[in-house]
């Protein structure tokens, strides 16, 4: 859909789109597509780290909670490559799920008092530049940026 | 049992799809009695929290129990992920395996 090149060092429009099954296996499958997709345009590797990241913990949220009844909905994905940022959408029919209403975990707590969980909005949130999310038409929408200056 | 280290060595990623392995693999050898337990990074490539998870369980049941936790070579951006995530003040985390042995023998 998106042909891949990059001209004289400079970034042009390239990006894909995945649909999802509600499986966790899945999450792994998003990985590797954005290491080629890495690859394939030239990202800084640390970058596609920090994306691939926020991606898991994102999909492992809406895949682990977002379908309760355990019916099997398509979650749909797409990376969007342009000279400025590299952004991304999640879209799931799951129950409605803000996951930036998560507070920060406190981070300075002992082994014997951190609790279990709560670090994966924190990694999205400290990695992206811009998380939003919104419920519209019965679906979850998730988008997140990073810019590329600061990483470049 | 108690006296070993034992050493659990995670390959690629860490993922929320991989890490149910490494649990059962951790919760074996925690369950079987180990004390000192050493987990070598070095062939490790991503981790996410679902991994971080894990550790956090292994620290606690051998904190609780009076044992030792060491980690080792961890590469640039897992150790970045241990920053951002506090890990890096609560858990002993070392250069290389032989550094961590020594640490978990003392």
């Amino acid at each position: 859909m998106f042909p891949s090149h990059i001209k004289g060092g400079t970034f042009l429009h390239d990006g894909f789109a995945a649909e999802l099954g509600s499986d966790l296996t899945e999450v792994d499958r998003v990985g590797r597509l954005i290491e080629e997709f890495g690859e394939r345009t030239g990202l800084p590797p640390k970058l596609i780290y920090h994306f691939t990241l926020a991606f898991d913990e994102l999909l492992t949220n809406t895949i682990s909670y977002g379908f309760p009844d355990g019916m099997h909905e398509a979650i749909t994905v797409s990376v969007t490559l342009d000279d400025e940022s590299l952004v991304a959408e999640i879209l799931d029919s799951g129950i409605a799920f803000n996951p930036l209403e998560r507070d920060t975990p406190d981070i300075t707590l002992s082994v014997e008092d951190r609790p279990i969980g709560g670090l994966g909005i924190h990694f999205v949130r400290t990695f992206m530049d811009k998380v939003e999310y919104c419920r519209e038409d019965g679906r979850n929408r998730l988008t997140m940026a990073k810019y590329l200056k600061d990483s470049a | 049992m108690a006296d070993q280290i034992q050493t659990s060595r995670p390959k690629g990623r860490l993922d929320s799809g991989a890490c149910a392995a490494f649990e059962t693999e951790l919760t074996g050898y925690l369950n079987a009695g180990a004390q000192r337990l050493l987990i070598d990074f070095s062939d490790l490539d991503y981790i996410s929290s679902a991994g971080l998870r894990v550790i956090l369980m292994a620290a606690k049941r051998l904190k609780a129990s009076g044992g030792g936790l060491a980690l080792c070579s961890l590469n640039e951006t897992i150790g970045e992920v241990f920053e951002i995530s506090g890990f890096d003040r609560i858990l002993d985390i070392h250069k290389n395996a032989d550094s961590a042995r020594a640490q978990l023998a003392s």
